[in-house]
């Protein structure tokens, strides 16, 4: 029941005020005096849902619990006491704050309110701005109701959602081909993950609802309210194959959404879009959904042993995998794209191994350090209109606070101590490093993920070194770049803040409640330590690699003779896995439907017309019978006649005589 | 107790007359009996109360009424009309989209007092069968619906539209004959008293199990023809490309889906037996409209025929919803029809309006058009994003509920239509890139936005369109009330 | 009644006269031999009401016959005069009465 008195109750103003502002931004926008109204009334509404959101988590922070708000029945089926469903069920839509979506709801509003406020510099010469404004908060209030779901269903809702602003946004510079072609990839390659998602929850739901869950589940739906593993495993026993299915189905849901192996493809090409788009849907809220997923689903459904090597696996590997394609890249936000596929392989990882809120935990400081190296990234490409690594260079004189942004968010990324990614990402690592004994088979995911560490540096410190080092750009025609406005460095400055601090609030007091478990460990011990060391050590080894090849403008060229010139190719052609898929989809798909329209034409319809043809013909010959001359229609009277006689006379008595038929 | 049916059906009437009559004067005739009509199917929602099932558990229908007509010592058929929560939206449909197809073709020019008429008495005929619960009255109804639409495609239609008409005509004639004998032979084999359901119901369920698995197959392709079922899909195609624009709203929106409720009322509640035995062919015949219609989509160039043969890979969901035979199942049948009908009638008036704006409709030619006609690309983004089934869009509850039901009932077959969702948005969404992204290009000098009655009439549809995808509840709350639940 | 002849005889004499009714039918393409062969082959019918009715075992049904007869009579007088009509008609049309060349009602 809704109670006014409740904070938690209020809940759905956090999506619905984005909400509104995509109505009000979408038909107002336009007839605005200036384009850019309509932008501030975004960041208003923007705010207001910041500024509930984070009262929602301090609220959770100081009492922690489950609060659920169910507001509306969307769907409901009565059971008519027989047949498919003989109780019926009814699905509702409404607001759960927990402590991780409290977590997820700081990460999605901060951001978000960040990110409009400085898309109002970096934008502000677009024609389409209150469209941009409006898709924007469509996507927070998509990406806030998503955190908020309170079932599993709800959450596919707004999963779909979040994925089509996603696709328009990606498109929104629609008149180049190359963006409208990013956009439709984004959508199909992620649609192929919901639908697993989907078929998972048919199966969630019909355990549930078949293995007769009396109280809840029937008049809920689909909620995954905590709690629901243990009373999972009970109803699964003896059924853990459908469970590992329906894990497995959840997983490629979350490979589709969070770009991970072999779905991964369309992420580096939704950096079409305007960065800022990248930084808050393609590295802070939307491609972590899938990490928030499975990290939901492990807690409250619970994952197989089997599922949890799947996941382990896709997530080691995609970490490594996506880091090699980072390496060799000349674009400087493709570079952090393929970074933040790897660092979500990282959180995959962590919650296959069964640490889920070790993977919310870097999640949670992934999202400002990330945010940060987009909207960084974002200001040198506003500034010199390119996003070619090689023509930058010497831009850390001009652009000091972007520079010293870029630093903070690669040494966070790169594990330094004590930026954010350090504490966040040890934590993985020493988590699953405690898991190798009892599961040996993660010993090469965990190999792949401390491997990645050195790639990490490396190549975020190549882009910052090309990009600021040196005293001049590589190409003389860039102009003369200089710091974007307030708008634009103030976020900056506040989300590197966040990238130095968010890593140490797991620790403070209170906080911590939101994410029980991360941090350090209760057992910290010497083998810790030495990873620690391990790690920072591989880190530093990156950084100075970068510095040693392109530090103070050098720039390592490989020789044309270099036997890792292949190498290179394969990285740049991102092991050729698009080209495959290009392959399949065109000349194999779209070869079949070619195939089947000729079938259709000259087939089933040939049939249509040759029997059409044949009757036509048939009574074309019939009708020449039709002479017109008298004599011979009394021919054929007279014969009727005959055969009618012979028929009673002759046949009739042959075959009564015979015993009839 | 008024005769609340015959009302309406004698008021649309009067006005499909008026408008025939009315000359120059026939739009705002039209205009007007279409919105009476809008408001009369409003209240009878707002008063809808289903009776239930009476003692002998034969079902009750809202509204009833029944006059006797014809009646020999051997046939009693009568005048017998009522409504339940299965005819209820398709009514709903009725009226919306006659209105809208009203408001679109607003500036029709040639012969608009015939026209408007034919519009008019098309959505009688559809009401007329949505409505009718005896034999005779239905087929009646059913072939009333045929004439009006032949002419529409046959005066109204493109250059093609002669052979369109003709095999639109040949076809759906002869699924009405089959249909015909197989409810012929329902009545005659069961020796049901009357030609009325509530006098066929006990006697049909009765039949032998060989008997209703042939009917039902007989059911399955006289009203399949007209949803249509691959293979016997061609006329529908063609008929779309050569229709007028409202022609093809209303050929979508309402023709197909009175195949869906033929075999709903006359199919599945009175032979059930051979539903069951008779899921197989169900199966297969739906899985391969759903997989043919979606591959083949993929090929077309002309935007109506994408929609077409999207079309028929949604009434092969809808197939497969009603073949599972659950309460869910039927659910969504009902709701997915509706849907397709507000969704489909959208698409092929926004391929109508691309066809006024650019003199041609093929996907390989236009592109680019979203700078020029801003508010037509939001209708195409829409109606494409309802069609793929996007949530928060009327689509995807009918389609969530077919697919849950499916997944119920067999398995991992689920998969299929699963799979050839992706393929739905592929086409869809290729479509939206090659037309309405990237560099302008075939677009003639001059091409201007979409007129205001064509704007207004998308809109309508796409503000149903959010409003069902929110609020299904509004549609589902009526369903229930159908002997399929047997909640009063 | 004495029966001095036989049914076969009776029954034999209207098949002939039938016979010969269907063979002028078949094989005359004057029209005036035509109306008459297809009255020889009414005569036929005549004679088998005639016959059947002299042997009827009710006086009520040998009156049937009798008066069927009488209709028919006036029947074959009737279409006598409608077929004559069209013979002039057709000669003067086309100054032929060739049964074979009056083909113009086919389309």
């Amino acid at each position: 029941m809704f109670d006014p008195y409740n904070i938690f109750d209020w809940a759905f103003l956090v999506p619905l005020l984005p909400a509104l502002a995509f109505v009000f931004v979408g038909l107002l926008g336009p007839r605005l005096k200036r384009l850019e109204y309509g932008g501030w009334l975004a960041v208003g509404f923007g705010g207001a849902a910041m500024a509930l959101g984070v009262t929602l988590a301090a609220e959770e922070m100081l009492s922690p619990g489950t609060y659920t708000d169910q507001q509306y029945t969307w769907l409901s089926l009565p059971g008519n006491g027989s047949g498919a469903f003989p109780n019926g069920f009814s699905l509702v839509v409404g607001t759960l704050v927990d402590p991780i979506s409290a977590l997820m709801l700081i990460v999605v509003t901060v951001v978000g309110f960040l990110v409009l406020l400085y898309s109002i510099g970096y934008m502000h010469q677009d024609r389409g701005l209150p469209r941009y404004y409006a898709e924007l908060s469509l996507f927070l209030a998509a990406m806030n109701g998503l955190v908020l779901s309170d079932n599993l269903l709800e959450f596919f809702l707004f999963w779909e959602l979040v994925g089509v602003c996603s696709y328009f946004l990606i498109g929104f510079y629609y008149e180049k081909p190359s963006a409208a072609s990013a956009a439709k990839e984004a959508f199909l390659v992620t649609r192929v993950g919901d639908i697993l998602f989907l078929l998972g929850i048919f199966v969630y739901f019909s355990t549930y609802a078949t293995r007769g869950a009396a109280g809840g589940w029937a008049a809920n739906g689909f909620p995954f309210v905590q709690g629901n593993a243990p009373y999972l495993a009970g109803a699964m026993g003896g059924h853990s194959t459908t469970l590992t299915i329906a894990g497995l189905l959840i997983l490629g849901g979350a490979a589709g959404k969070s770009a991970q192996f072999p779905l991964h493809v369309w992420l580096p090409d939704a950096m079409e879009g305007p960065t800022t788009v990248s930084a808050l849907i393609h590295a802070a809220t939307m491609v972590a959904a899938g990490v928030y997923l499975l990290a939901v689903a492990s807690l409250f459904l619970g994952f197989t042993p089997t599922d949890q090597l799947a996941i382990v696996a896709i997530g080691g590997f995609t970490s490594f995998f996506a880091a090699t394609m980072a390496l060799v890249n000349p674009d400087i936000k493709r570079v952090i794209a393929y970074s933040t596929i790897s660092q979500l392989g990282y959180m995959v990882l962590a919650v296959g191994a069964g640490f889920a809120m070790v993977g919310l935990y870097h999640l949670f400081t992934h999202a400002f350090f990330k945010a940060l190296l987009f909207l960084a990234a974002g200001s040198v490409i506003h500034a010199v209109g390119t996003q070619d690594l090689f023509k930058m260079g010497g831009l850390g004189k001009p652009m000091r606070i972007t520079g010293f942004a870029f630093l903070v968010g690669g040494l966070s990324l790169s594990g330094i101590f004590p930026f954010a990614g350090f504490w966040s990402k040890d934590d993985i690592l020493s988590s699953v490093y405690g898991t190798l004994a009892t599961h040996p088979l993660y010993w090469p995911f965990f190999l792949m993920a401390l491997v990645t560490v050195f790639l990490t540096a490396y190549y975020i410190f190549r882009a910052f070194f090309l990009t600021f080092s040196g005293s001049a750009p590589r190409d003389p025609g860039l102009g003369h770049a200089h710091e974007g406005a307030w708008v634009m460095t103030g976020p900056l400055l506040v989300l590197s803040g966040l990238a130095i601090v968010a890593g140490l609030l797991p620790f403070a007091h209170g906080f911590g409640s939101l994410l029980p478990g991360a941090g350090i460990p209760p057992n910290y011990g010497s083998t810790d330590l030495l990873l620690s060391g391990a790690s920072l050590g591989l880190a530093g080894l990156g950084i100075g690699l970068a510095y040693y090849l392109w530090g103070n403008g050098r720039v390592f060229a490989l020789a044309d003779s270099s036997p890792a010139q292949p190498v290179r190719r394969l990285l740049l052609r991102r092991y050729y896995m698009k080209d495959a898929y290009d392959a399949v989809g065109t000349r194999g798909v779209y070869g079949l439907a070619r195939g089947a329209d000729f079938v259709e034409r000259y087939m089933i319809d040939g049939t249509v017309h040759g029997l059409e043809r044949a009757f036509a013909g048939l009574s074309d010959r019939l009708r020449k019978i039709e002479s017109g001359v008298v004599l011979d229609y009394a021919a054929f009277l007279v014969s009727g006649l005959l055969f009618l006689l012979l028929f009673l006379l002759v046949i009739g008595p042959w075959v009564a005589s015979n015993g009839g038929l | 107790m008024l005769p609340t049916l015959s009302i309406l059906l004698l008021s649309l009437l009067a006005g499909t007359v008026l408008t025939f009559l009315a000359g120059k004067a026939a739009r705002w005739v039209a205009l007007g009996t279409s919105m009476l009509f809008l408001l009369e199917v409003g209240a009878l929602l707002a008063n809808f109360t289903w009776p239930g099932v009476n003692a002998s558990g034969v079902p009750q229908y809202g509204f009833a009424e029944s006059y006797p007509w014809i009646t020999l010592p051997w046939l009693h058929i009568s005048y017998t009309v009522g409504a339940d929560g299965i005819s209820l939206p398709l009514i709903l449909l009725t009226a919306i989209l006659q209105l809208v197809t009203v408001v679109y073709s607003f500036e029709e020019t040639r012969k608009p007092a015939a026209w408007f008429g034919l519009v008019l008495l098309t959505c009688l005929g559809c009401f007329g069968v949505f409505i009718s619960l005896d034999i005779l009255l239905f087929f009646l109804f059913w072939e009333l619906v045929l004439i009006p639409m032949f002419f529409l495609i046959g005066y109204w239609g493109g250059l093609n539209r002669r052979y369109a008409a003709l095999k639109f005509f040949v076809y759906t004639h002869v699924g009405s004959i089959v249909m015909l004998v197989a409810l012929l032979v329902t009545a005659f084999y069961s020796h049901a008293p009357s030609f009325d359901f509530a006098g066929l119901y006990g006697p049909a369920q009765a039949l032998g199990v060989t008997t209703q698995v042939f009917l039902f197959a007989a059911m399955l392709l006289g009203f399949g023809i007209k949803f249509p079922i691959v293979p016997f899909h061609t006329w529908l195609p063609d008929a779309h490309v050569e229709a007028p624009t409202g022609g093809s709203v209303l050929l979508a929106g309402l023709l197909l889906k009175l195949g869906g409720y033929g075999l709903i009322r006359w199919g599945l509640e009175l032979l059930p037996t051979g539903l069951v035995h008779d899921q197989p062919l169900l199966y297969a015949v739906a899985f391969a409209s759903i997989i043919w219609g979606s591959v083949i989509a993929l090929a077309q160039r002309d935007l109506k025929r994408l929609v077409a043969y999207s079309s028929i890979n949604h009434m092969g969901i809808v197939l497969l919803a009603i073949a599972v035979d659950s309460n869910l199942g039927l659910l969504a049948a009902v709701l997915l029809m509706f849907a397709h009908g507000i969704v489909s009638a959208l698409l092929f008036m926004v391929a109508g309006s691309v066809h006024h704006t650019f003199g041609s409709r093929d996907i390989a030619s236009i592109h680019g058009i979203t700078p020029r006609t801003p508010v037509l690309s939001t209708m195409v983004m829409v109606g494409s994003l309802a069609s793929l089934g996007l949530p928060a869009l009327i689509s995807f509850p009918a389609e969530f509920g077919a697919l849950l039901a499916t997944w119920d009932r067999i398995g991992y077959w689920v998969l299929i239509p699963l799979l050839l969702l992706v393929v739905t948005a592929a086409f869809y969404l290729w479509m939206m890139q090659r037309m309405l992204f990237g560099p302008m290009e075939g677009v003639p000098e001059g091409a201007r936005d979409v007129r205001w009655p064509e704007a207004l009439a998308m809109s309508l549809l796409v503000a149903l369109t959010v409003l069902y995808g929110i609020l299904p509840g509004l549609l589902t709350n009526v369903i229930i009330h159908s002997p399929v639940y047997g909640l009063p | 009644m004495s029966d001095p002849i036989s049914t076969a005889s009776f029954l034999g004499l209207s098949g002939a006269l039938l016979g010969v009714g269907l063979f002028g039918i078949l094989t005359r393409r004057n029209f005036i031999l035509l109306l008459i062969s297809i009255e020889i082959a009414i005569n036929a019918a005549v004679l088998n009401f005639v016959y059947f009715a002299a042997f009827s075992s009710t006086a009520a049904s040998g009156l049937n016959g009798q008066a069927a007869a009488v209709v028919l009579v006036g029947l074959a007088a009737t279409e006598i005069a409608v077929g004559l009509a069209i013979v002039l008609a057709l000669s003067r049309l086309r100054g032929s009465i060739n049964v074979a060349e009056a083909t113009s009602l086919r389309l």
